[in-house]
């Protein structure tokens, strides 16, 4: 019974998201999303206690007024185009609403406060979809309509969003919260370009998504949710301390890794907008979440954790959990940089 | 038209007041919610017949469904938190903050 149940909400977000990327009628494309909302819902709540009960309540509320702001605007542009399909209109109040309600279904900067809290109230592997695979829908309006975007506030909620995910994460040792606080700075990179060249931000995204579930797949299968036990690894698998490390520094961006990419052209194509004030406000802030990153790599590789030593040597048996795809991920995830001429030629 | 449309805005726009501001119950945020449903069923059904659009007849039924299973899953939450908490107040989720 659970098995089929599990089988019938999985398909669901799946369909739902796909039903969002294929459609070019608004209301199947609200109805995507709406789909895959309420799939995951059950999914957050897999375990049920009474921790798990608080993101699902607040994805419940945070997502659904989102979709209805949505709505409201796919009935005003359908009460002033006559028309169902995408349609760019220049009509100010209809894309201030639907931009508002795209930002707030990403989590990005004047609404992020459920990402971080739903992200740590799940277990790893749904925190992982919740990261990847529910940004994609959004993301995929919002690039189908970039030319209806209102520029001032997606540029003002990109860099909001740059600044609040590096700073949120600095005083964490919880590693779903620093990987939410990483995922909405991420987000706001690729909200920054998304208005000049929409190829860069799907760049940006994908290359997002593969660091983002490699670095999750290592957590999950060392079963790591705290600095503390990220430190003690060494005890138990000395080789994954090297490729967290690896992981780590990409998706802070250091130039020999992948990481480094988007953010090179994402900066690039800023400056050929001419618009250098927020090309490097956004670079010092990308150095905030360097700063977590560094922090946890520097506790995690280069430091004896300063621990009891009877916490050392933790208790372990040898675990059986086997990630799909976790070695070409992790080569993907660091080694990509130098196929980045090949990525170019996309946009 | 005119005249509906605002009225029917202003009902929308008191219903995300209401989830906006802070609240001590979440029924009564569930309850908004379901405000910002109604109003935009009543803003598609007028649309839908204002301009006789046939083919589009089924998009307010089709409104109202996923506004019923987003206050059937709003309800079930709220079951829950009544059983852990008691109360079904909103201040009570603090356990993921820091």
């Amino acid at each position: 019974m659970k098995i089929m149940l599990m089988t019938i909400i999985y398909t669901t977000l799946i369909m739902g998201t796909l039903i969002t990327l294929i459609s070019s009628h608004w209301l199947l494309m609200w109805i995507g999303l709406e789909m895959s909302m309420l799939a995951i819902i059950p999914i957050l709540m897999n375990k049920s206690n009474p921790r798990s009960t608080q993101p699902a309540t607040k994805y419940s509320l945070m997502q659904p007024t989102a979709s209805m702001i949505l709505l409201l605007s796919i009935i005003l542009t359908m009460m002033y185009s006559g028309q169902w399909s995408i349609f760019y209109s220049n009509n100010t109040t209809i894309s201030l609403i639907l931009t508002t309600s795209l930002i707030m279904k990403l989590g990005l900067a004047p609404f992020h406060f459920w990402v971080t809290e739903v992200t740590q109230g799940t277990s790893l592997l749904t925190g992982m979809v919740l990261l990847t695979w529910q940004k994609i829908a959004p993301l995929s309006i919002l690039l189908q309509n970039f030319p209806t975007i209102n520029q001032p506030l997606i540029l003002a909620s990109a860099v909001l969003s740059t600044l609040l995910g590096g700073w949120g994460g600095l005083n964490q040792t919880q590693l779903r919260k620093i990987l939410a606080y990483s995922s909405i700075a991420h987000m706001g990179w690729m909200m920054a370009v998304l208005f000049y060249n929409p190829s860069i931000s799907i760049l940006n995204l994908v290359i997002y998504i593969m660091l983002t579930i490699s670095t999750f797949s290592i957590l999950h299968t060392n079963n790591n949710l705290t600095t503390l036990a990220l430190s003690h690894m060494w005890s138990t698998s000395p080789p994954t301390i090297i490729i967290i490390l690896m992981n780590l520094l990409s998706l802070g961006g250091l130039p020999p890794l992948t990481g480094f990419a988007p953010k090179w052209i994402t900066i690039q194509e800023m400056v050929k907008n001419n618009n250098i004030t927020i090309s490097i406000i956004m670079t010092m802030m990308a150095l905030l979440s360097l700063y977590f990153y560094m922090r946890l790599t520097y506790s995690t590789t280069l430091t004896l954790f300063p621990s009891t030593n009877s916490s050392k040597f933790k208790w372990f048996f040898h675990n059986n959990k086997k990630m799909i795809m976790l070695a070409p991920l992790i080569t993907l995830s660091t080694m990509l940089l130098p196929m980045t001429p090949l990525l170019t030629t996309l946009s | 038209m005119t005249s509906i449309l605002f009225n029917i805005i202003t009902a929308f726009i008191i219903s995300f007041m209401g989830i906006m501001i802070y609240r001590s119950h979440m029924m009564s945020s569930l309850l908004c919610l379901e405000g910002m449903m109604l109003s935009m069923f009543i803003l598609g059904v007028t649309i839908m017949l204002n301009s006789h659009y046939i083919l589009a007849f089924s998009t307010p039924i089709i409104l109202l469904v996923f506004a019923a299973c987003e206050a059937a899953v709003g309800l079930a939450l709220l079951v829950m938190i009544s059983n852990t908490y008691g109360i079904d107040y909103v201040q009570n989720l603090n356990l993921l903050q820091c």
